[in-house]
């Protein structure tokens, strides 16, 4: 069997004393998309920090191909392909989509200016693919709607070859079109064999474009169940209770007896 | 990859007048946007406008004079220099209070070196003498600015009290450098910094550098279209390209005509003459100023500035980390590095400032600057800079400064006194930020 | 790492500064009148001049030197009167920092038979002494010295701040003495300006806008000191006027009394420092010995304060320093003659050659 894109072994985090993620583990296959579920609090965002690089885990382990790697940060990350698209956005909203697509990894002219041209020219192009209709390259990110602003912060995450894609609620601030247009967006990038976390506290948003769910409660995983497997009543289930169904393998975060 | 959606459209050119097609009729701020140009500059130099207008309606014509016009150039150089710098410290969420108390300290060091130090050295009038000074307080601002942005950046202790404390530290330093002893007189080759007679480049120069600036902004617009025509962008329309190049050159050409208009008092014109072994002419000689040094060392320093937050990486880092902190640190800048540069250029201007200062002065004195961080910060904000960060332009500071020099000088000019001039000032920084406010809303 | 480093460094600075004022606050009282002085702020170097002839004066009258500096704090200053009258001291001389906030403390001590000298600075206390340089003199020397160079003509007047009250004294001296060919119309008032903070950089704009108006047809310039002065010079050079148009100052800072010798200054009033501290410790002595303050040498009554109180007070004479006495500074040991003298051409100045 071949290794998992990704692997994270016994994950665990404090911060002043609680654990905020503790002995968690998770991986992530190509093409695969996981759904990392939980209430707000759950530790999942905590934990996908950790994976980005914003947050260095007090133990455990992360594998990229089988490989042992250490992130330290964002930059590390992102060198092992693993790129995030953050609930808040995280976009500089006073400079243009351009800017942003390429903040930290600017393209430069042979005297290393900024070679504003060819990084529009590009992202005419990645925009081209995910939002064809968008057409305000030169403005600030401000004044994009949240379906523009979405696609730009995805744009950013894919237009460097991410092999592993984090969303964190992806959809939290867009309407019904533009979350139909986002999972969309996210089949396609399966197809292409890009693994994808994605996290939500919404069972509904994940239940039916991921293959497996991670279900997280108080730091700790409660169980993992591919979608086939269980229904979205046993996953609700998981996460209020932490209880874990038949269909689905119990972690150490699972409800005894 | 593939398509995902239906197959856009090629890039094409004109399409941002297809997006404003369809949301109806344009405005003239479409068509200014079109041509990039901001809006806001034609606002702040219509203001400036009629405020020389009226100065010199008031002053039955004195104040648009070419000597009225030269002198407010030099006057506002020093605040410009350092205005520059702050746009880039308030962009990134930041304030820096001690940039009048540093051009004291620096300048005190400065007259301490060309005065005390260096003649023992070299004697007085050596000719290297004020290319050291003016290093010695580039480099000495600079450490100083690196020290405090150290203190922001790592200790994360905020720009507001390290910078408050850095305008106590720096003006107690100034008067420890020589107890509160007034240093003069200054080498006279860098009294040049400081404008004045010395300090003018003649009119031949004044020519030659004018219409190299002109040939230099026509290059550069010729570049800028031919790189998005290698793009396939859409272009300006050619007469935009011809008139924005056309501005420009003029107002570099009016500037030259004015300060070579400016001509020196005819005592000095003739002394000059005589010590070039020339004969004074019967009926006397008009020779010109031409451009003054200290405003050539301002414009270079906003072009310098302008390049770094434009067309550099760290600009862009500069105006990440304004937008969103978090969004910048977790594209993988070094935030904190960034940081303390920018106070490290701030510190080297307050260091070019200071020589300035001092050179005009031709003394230097420990209460030099005082205030001054106010009047650089009130120039960055009418020039448009938002406190709130991430919002700004060195053109728009140093206009700024521009428009609070006139507005000094020109009641000077017509007999107001000063407790009268800083409530006028105090006035215009309000409601400037008003309407910068006003129109934000607006457009936003 | 780095962190580590600049909190060190951060704590040594902290350190340091709080040590060295304690350090130099540890000194033995021994016998003989003690003298109290209370300093406003001993960062302006001026009052390290003062303090040295205070210091010597007493010492040479077999009496105690004690002191405390309010470091610019007028609350300090109140408990610093305290404590100099707590560790024995017979008289106070007192270099007010808010002139009203010091009133309770001297008033307890006048109260408790401890004399007081105001030094420098009015503390309206009838039962306090005041001394001080005549200001309002000041002005006038500067007038009649300027006068003197040019009778009649465009008179320029760089004030001092207009939030200090002895740039209003210097100003009433000036045109007090000024005041008749004002009258006539010999000399005309062809435009004055406050100086905000005494800024030098402001009186150069000043001045370079005063120019302007006037199209240069300015014949003499009375700034309010030896800093304006300089700024008012910097603007006249550039239309090639220092040199030939008078200007006044006063304080005789070394940059002034080198312009002095270079001739672009006309005259600098000196208020010699040594000399009130001298008088302060003198009189001082003389009322802890139990004189009355209408006993000391030259005191006269004054009333022109703002409330009007009748004071008991000395004012001492200003110098005027002009070219042809520039050696009474460098006699006195005031300035050294390289200072004074740099760049002056031999034979030109009596006092350099």
């Amino acid at each position: 069997m071949t290794s998992p894109l990704v692997e994270m072994r016994d994950i665990s985090i404090a911060f002043g004393g609680i654990k905020a993620v503790d002995a968690v583990s998770v991986d992530l296959n190509p093409g695969e998309v996981v759904g990392l579920l939980g209430h707000n609090g759950a530790g999942k965002s905590t934990l996908i920090k950790i994976l980005s690089g914003a947050y260095r885990a007090d133990s455990g382990e992360i594998r990229v191909n089988g490989e042992p790697v250490s992130i330290a940060s964002p930059r590390d990350a992102k060198r092992h392909g693993i790129e995030t698209i953050y609930q808040t956005l995280a976009l500089a909203d006073n400079v243009d989509a351009a800017a942003n697509i390429f903040l930290g990894r600017e393209l430069l002219t042979p005297w290393r200016t900024l070679d504003d041209s060819a990084m529009e020219a590009e992202t005419r192009k990645v925009m081209g693919r995910l939002n064809p209709h968008f057409r305000r390259f030169k403005e600030p990110v401000k004044a994009l709607s949240g379906g523009q602003r979405q696609s730009v912060a995805i744009a950013r995450a894919i237009y460097f070859n991410a092999r592993v894609l984090i969303m964190d609620e992806p959809t939290a601030a867009l309407g019904p079109a533009e979350t139909r247009q986002v999972a969309e967006l996210i089949l396609e990038l399966k197809k292409q064999g890009i693994g994808i976390f994605l996290i939500s506290h919404d069972l509904h948003d994940v239940f039916d474009l991921a293959d497996r769910v991670s279900v997280m409660k108080n730091g700790r995983v409660v169980g993992m169940a591919r979608t086939g497997d269980v229904t979205q009543d046993e996953v609700l289930g998981m996460i209020i209770s932490g209880k874990c169904p038949a269909g689905a393998v119990p972690g150490p975060g699972a409800l005894r007896g | 990859m593939t398509e995902i959606a239906p197959a856009p459209a090629k890039p094409v050119q004109g399409d941002t007048s297809l997006d404003a097609a369809s949301t109806g009729s344009r405005s003239l701020a479409d068509h200014l946007r079109e041509i990039e140009f901001d809006p806001r500059m034609i606002g702040m130099v219509a203001a400036l406008a009629v405020i020389w207008l009226g100065f010199n309606w008031l002053s039955g014509g004195a104040f648009l004079t070419p000597r009225n016009l030269w002198n407010l150039l030099v006057q506002s150089a020093s605040i410009s220099v350092m205005a520059c710098g702050m746009v880039l410290v308030i962009v990134t969420r930041n304030i820096d209070l001690s940039v009048g108390s540093m051009l004291g300290f620096v300048g005190m060091v400065v007259g301490l070196i060309q005065v005390r130090l260096l003649p023992e050295l070299w004697g007085f009038e050596h000719p290297a003498t004020w290319v050291v000074s003016l290093s010695a307080a580039v480099a000495l601002g600079g450490v100083i600015g690196l020290l405090q942005g150290a203190l922001i950046a790592f200790l994360a202790i905020p720009s507001f009290i390290v910078t408050l404390g850095g305008l106590l530290v720096w003006r107690g330093a100034a008067w420890w450098v020589t107890q509160g002893q007034t240093i003069a007189p200054m080498d006279s080759r860098f009294r040049r910094l400081g404008g004045g007679i010395e300090g003018a480049i003649g009119t031949s120069a004044s020519w030659a550098i004018g219409l190299a600036i002109c040939a230099a902004i026509a290059v550069a617009s010729f570049a800028a279209r031919r790189r998005r025509m290698r793009f396939g962008f859409s272009l300006r329309p050619l007469w935009a390209d011809f008139a924005l190049a056309g501005l420009g050159c003029g107002a570099v050409v009016a500037t030259v005509m004015v300060a070579n208009a400016y001509a020196l008092p005819a005592g000095i014109a003739r002394r000059l003459t005589e010590a070039r072994g020339e004969i004074w002419p019967e009926g006397g000689l008009v020779i010109g100023h031409g451009l003054a040094v200290p405003v050539l060392l301002a414009l270079a320093v906003g072009v310098a500035i302008t390049f770094l937050a434009r067309r550099l990486r760290f600009g862009r880092y500069v105006f990440a980390i304004g937008g969103n902190p978090e969004a910048a640190q977790l594209s993988g800048v070094n935030t904190r590095k960034v940081l303390m540069l920018v106070y490290g250029l701030m510190g080297a201007l307050v260091g070019i400032s200071a020589c300035i200062a001092t050179a005009r002065l031709n003394a230097a004195t420990n209460s030099a600057g005082a205030l001054d961080e106010l009047y650089v910060i009130a120039a960055a904000v009418i020039g448009g800079t938002s406190l709130a960060g991430g919002v700004g332009t060195i053109a728009g500071a140093m206009l700024g400064a521009l428009v609070m020099q006139s507005l000094q000088s020109g009641m000077v000019l017509i007999g107001v006194d000063t407790p009268l001039q800083n409530i006028v000032v105090g006035l215009v920084l309000v409601v400037a930020v008003w309407l910068d406010g006003l129109y934000r809303k607006r457009l936003g | 790492m780095f962190r580590q480093i600049l909190l060190a460094a951060g704590v040594a600075m902290a350190a340091s500064g709080g040590l060295l004022p304690a350090l130099a606050q540890a000194q033995a009282p021994a016998k003989g009148p003690v003298i109290g002085v209370s300093w406003s702020n001993f960062q302006e170097e001026r009052w390290k001049t003062d303090e040295a002839a205070i210091k010597a004066a007493i010492e040479k009258a077999g009496g105690t030197y004690l002191s405390a500096d309010a470091q610019s704090s007028p609350a300090k200053q109140l408990t610093d009167v305290e404590s100099l009258i707590a560790r024995g001291a017979k008289a106070l001389i007192v270099l007010a920092q808010d002139a009203q906030a010091i009133r309770p403390a001297v008033q307890k001590a006048v109260d408790e038979g401890i004399a007081v000298v105001g030094y420098d600075r009015l503390i309206e206390i009838p039962q306090a002494f005041y001394l001080t340089f005549d200001n309002v003199e000041v002005g006038r020397m500067m007038a009649r010295e300027i006068a003197k160079a040019k009778p009649e003509g465009n008179y320029v007047f760089i004030k001092g701040s207009s939030a200090d009250p002895n740039a209003g004294f210097l100003y009433q001296g000036s045109i007090e003495v000024l005041k008749p060919a004002l009258d006539s119309g010999k000399i005309k008032n062809v435009g004055e300006a406050f100086t905000d903070g005494w800024l030098p950089a402001n009186a150069q704009k000043n001045m370079e806008q005063i120019l302007t108006r006037n199209a240069n047809k300015v014949d003499a310039v009375v700034a309010a000191n030896d800093g304006t002065a300089g700024g008012a010079i910097a603007a006249m050079a550039a239309q090639g006027l220092a040199g030939s148009v008078p200007v006044s100052g006063q304080d005789a800072d070394r940059a002034a009394l080198n312009r002095v010798a270079l001739g672009t200054q006309t005259v600098t009033i000196w208020k010699d420092a040594r000399e009130l501290g001298r008088n302060a410790a003198e009189i001082a002595i003389k009322l802890a010995g139990g004189a009355k303050l209408t006993e000391v040498a030259g005191a006269t009554s004054w009333n022109q304060g703002p409330a009007k109180q009748a004071m008991t007070a000395l004012f001492l004479k200003p110098v005027p320093v002009t070219q042809d006495n520039l050696n009474v500074v460098i006699d006195a040991g005031w300035a050294p003659k390289t200072a004074v003298c740099q760049g002056v051409a031999a034979g030109k100045v009596k006092a350099c050659d």
